[in-house]
């Protein structure tokens, strides 16, 4: 009972505290992915773009969306309360550093639900035709949300300074995006980018988000790999958080 | 749920205000920290500290006073030696230890779009206390450092001093039993500090034990039933104010002004008695010159060599 009321105290702290940041949060979930939408339908031909392209983007600016709040957003939460002692503040807790690991994940998916529910009400607006399953697609989003919050997790507790963390997030939060065969083909990639862009996180998740919006089943691979890299970061993540300096 | 561990806190509160202990609050044994680049922060620290006793640690900057409160508190790891907590081991539970402390660290971050009541009530329910407990503690707390003026406001509009009290409030929370605070009034105005020694005086009433390093004199003379000196990571000195005056063999301080240096800082001897104080100001004809009985800050400049700034010897 004492775990479940301290994640969700961690949870509802970090809620509570983007009060003020509510603004540039949706500019990161819905106002950039949807802008990446139109702009890569526009670009691909508009009107004539048929359903599969279609869906094809708006997965990408799923994943776009969940790369920007996993990633950048959460990365620039966790350097924060690394930078500012607000971790130090915790730590004078009698919190398990787990019950504070699942209050930021807890408040990822939070984000990651409101913005991917957000773009498919877009992605229906503007015309899209799908047909999701929510379990898979929750499911889908959920690994995802962990994979990427590791990485957030690595550069938080690996940067020197607070600058240079931020800019990594930064960077990372949409490199992932624009490296991975996303918004177009793996054949227009260069050659020497294909393979690696291939196996990219982002890459498994937009292949896996396309195929759930289209009512596809056919994802094991894509979770498995999602899953496989969703232990790696997060156990690095984590494990390299000071919660006890030695 | 009652957890064996809330269970253990409620026990050790329990026997604090009843003063039943069965364990100290705190034994410390050998504590050795030696850093990755070969500083050796604490060279074998041993202290007891009793449940209903207030501890005072002075030492110079870098003596090694907030290592040691950071191993207390289960933050830094010790290079060797123990620390118990009410018996429980803090270096193997550090999770149960922290339930039976409240915490003030030297700089800690708060959050700044949270109000002041928001902090205390999300951080009660932290010290696993139900949200109704959690609502009325933190109206304690906020009442009692003079904060209810700032009850509503976000913290990131509040002054250096209103957020060291919130941090001196977070301790406070839940009436732990035993206080573990790293100068927790540096910054504070005289009426705020006044303040804060009411409310740990008042927790030390309650049966709490606490342990105060601090950078004021007066603070350290006026809160300590028992008074620590740390100098270059040892525990060089500790008793009670009278047991450390004691240690003076000259306990009678001659202050006067340099003939030769009328401008300069005033010289101090020491010596066994007031007639003799007197008999070296008369022999060497001193016109500005006061006799006084040794004061703490004596028996810390004889045992450190280090003299306090102005500013920290008045609380």
């Amino acid at each position: 009972m004492k775990r479940l009321t301290d994640i969700i105290c961690v949870f509802r702290i970090q809620l509570m505290s983007m009060r003020a940041e509510a603004g540039p949060f949706f500019l990161a979930a819905l106002v950039f992915p949807t802008a990446m939408y139109l702009f890569t339908r526009a670009v691909s031909g508009t009107e004539a773009a048929p359903d599969q392209n279609r869906l094809r983007f708006l997965a990408g600016s799923i994943v776009f969306s969940l790369s920007l709040t996993s990633i950048s957003w959460l990365g620039y939460l966790l350097l924060e309360n690394r930078f500012t002692g607000r971790l130090k503040l915790f730590a004078t807790m009698p919190l398990a550093p787990s019950s504070y690991i699942l209050g930021i994940l807890l408040f990822a998916f939070a984000q990651a639900a409101l913005g991917t529910t957000a773009l498919i009400l877009i992605g229906r607006t503007f015309g899209v035709r799908m047909r999701p399953s929510i379990l898979m697609l929750g499911s889908v989003v959920m690994l995802t949300v962990l994979c990427l919050c590791g990485l957030g997790a690595i550069i938080a507790a690996r940067a020197r300074s607070f600058t240079q963390g931020s800019i990594l997030t930064d960077a990372l939060g949409a490199g992932l995006v624009l490296l991975a065969p996303i918004y177009y083909t793996p054949e227009t990639m260069p050659h020497s980018l294909r393979a690696v862009s291939q196996l990219l996180p982002t890459a498994f998740a937009a292949r896996a988000v396309q195929t759930t919006l289209a009512g596809g089943h056919q994802i094991g691979g894509e979770m498995m790999a999602l899953g496989f890299m969703a232990i790696v970061s997060l156990t690095l993540g984590f494990r390299l958080t000071k919660w006890r300096e030695d | 749920m009652i957890t064996e561990e809330s269970l253990q806190i409620r026990e050790a509160r329990g026997e604090a205000k009843s003063h039943t202990f069965s364990a100290p609050a705190v034994r410390a044994r050998g504590l050795f920290k030696r850093y990755k680049d070969g500083t050796e922060a604490n060279r074998g620290i041993d202290l007891d500290v009793q449940p209903g006793e207030l501890i005072s640690i002075l030492g110079p900057n870098g003596a090694g006073k907030t290592t040691f409160l950071r191993q207390v508190t289960t933050e830094l790891r010790p290079t060797s030696g123990s620390v118990e907590i009410f018996g429980v081991d803090a270096i193997a539970e550090p999770q149960r230890a922290k339930g039976m402390m409240g915490i003030t660290p030297q700089e800690a971050g708060l959050f700044d779009s949270l109000t002041v009541q928001e902090h205390f009530e999300l951080f009660a329910r932290l010290k696993d206390l139900s949200r109704a407990d959690a609502r009325a503690e933190a109206a304690e707390v906020i009442s009692a450092l003079d904060l209810s003026a700032e009850r509503m406001k976000r913290v990131g509009t509040l002054s250096g001093g209103q957020r060291r009290r919130i941090l001196i409030g977070l301790a406070l929370l839940g009436r732990p039993p035993l206080l573990v605070l790293d100068e927790p009034t540096t910054g504070l105005d005289p009426s705020s500090r006044r303040a804060v020694w009411g409310v740990i005086r008042r927790a030390v009433t309650d049966g709490a034990a606490v342990i105060l390093s601090t950078h004021y004199i007066e603070e350290a003379e006026r809160l300590g039933d028992r008074i620590g000196i740390i100098a270059q990571g040892r525990l060089i000195a500790f008793g009670t104010l009278d047991e450390l005056l004691g240690r003076l063999e000259r306990s009678y301080r001659l202050s006067y002004r340099d003939r030769l240096d009328p401008f300069g800082n005033f010289c101090m001897c020491y010596f066994a008695s007031f007639s003799d104080a007197r008999a070296h100001a008369a022999r060497e004809q001193l016109s500005e010159y006061s006799i006084a009985r040794a004061s703490l800050e004596d028996v810390y400049f004889t045992l450190t060599g280090e003299c306090f700034a102005e500013g920290e010897t008045k609380g």
